[in-house]
């Protein structure tokens, strides 16, 4: 693809011309790394689809596909905006300030998402697991929506259910009164099917 | 005058080997205790690698992720930009120049940097 870099560009490239009314406006997400990567996954258990039809639309447009592939990009958009709406925080948005948010996950999040910051300038999302820990399961709660890395090896355990890492910035440390972690935690919708089962014959 | 000879009964043995107690284990311990530890050490290397091809299979889907997200925002703004430098374009010399025998869009290699900007 095109992505010759401007000539001038250690000057601000000023236009704010809007966009025609032929094409129809979108919200831009507008938040930073930080938040984004601490959603991604999220990000794509909910928008797969249209992440997918978007590629797949500018693969097949190679060269044209700025212009031919906006009504995807928008749906791309849109639909990232709405785990980002249910489940964000405002403050953790720099530009625009997404009107309806509801505060569901907000401490946890904000948490998540500052952590990269403050641990390394790599914004590394693993630096803390017992926050995304709570994180995953107050999105899995709220929104049906959990985090799987695809092509994971089936006999290894997922690396972020892992309650052992050797990368993991710090030892991970269960919680005073909790018993011991064993191997790996459950993942949030496994630990929905249990409660479902248990759940089942009492009624 | 008669040879010198041997004492009768011939010399006493000459002492040439050290008398020191070997110390430690024998060689063969040494030689497998090292490669205990080196197996070990590779063992756990593994682990660190199994763990990191992980850590990275992560982070490359967590961007995998995002990637559409990010440029559909990128793709928008070029093409308001170009729709944009277009109508100036036109504004300025009545039509608009086709200058590359291709129909695929070229990032501009130059742009109007406005004098005054209102933000």
């Amino acid at each position: 693809m095109a992505s010759r870099k401007p000539v001038f560009n250690q000057q601000v490239l000023y236009d704010t011309t809007p966009l025609p009314d032929s094409i129809p406006a979108v919200k831009e997400v507008g938040a930073t790394s930080a938040p984004l990567l601490s959603a991604a996954f999220f990000i794509g258990a909910r928008c797969r689809p249209y992440n997918d039809d978007y590629m797949q639309c500018k693969t097949e447009n190679p060269g044209k596909g700025e212009f031919e592939c906006l009504k995807e990009g928008r749906r791309v958009t849109r639909c990232a905006a709405t785990v980002y709406v249910t489940s964000l925080h405002p403050d953790i948005f720099i530009r625009p300030k997404i009107p309806n948010t509801s505060t569901e996950c907000p401490s946890v999040f904000v948490y998540y998402a500052d952590e990269p910051d403050n641990r390394s300038t790599d914004a590394d999302t693993l630096a803390v697991p017992e926050v995304e820990w709570k994180l995953n399961q107050c999105v899995f709660d709220n929104l049906k929506l959990e985090k799987t890395i695809p092509n994971t090896p089936k006999d290894q355990i997922p690396v972020h259910l892992r309650t052992k890492q050797i990368y993991a910035h710090y030892p991970i440390l269960r919680d005073r009164g909790q018993p011991s972690l064993g191997k790996s935690i459950d993942p949030p919708s496994a630990k929905a099917q249990a409660q479902t089962q248990a759940e089942a014959p009492a009624s | 005058m008669p040879q010198d000879m041997p004492p009768v009964g011939g010399y006493g043995p000459v002492q040439y080997k050290r008398n020191l107690p070997a110390s430690g284990f024998r060689p063969g311990t040494w030689l497998l205790a090292m490669g205990v530890v080196v197996t070990y050490g590779f063992y756990k290397l593994g682990q660190g690698i199994k763990e990191q091809n992980e850590l990275a299979r992560e982070k490359m889907w967590s961007r995998i992720h995002l990637i559409p997200l990010l440029q559909a925002e990128e793709d928008r703004d070029l093409v308001r930009r170009h729709l944009a430098d277009q109508a100036r374009e036109k504004e300025l010399l009545g039509e608009n120049f086709k200058v590359y025998n291709s129909d695929r869009y070229v990032r501009p290699t130059y742009a109007v940097t406005p004098a005054h900007t209102t933000k």
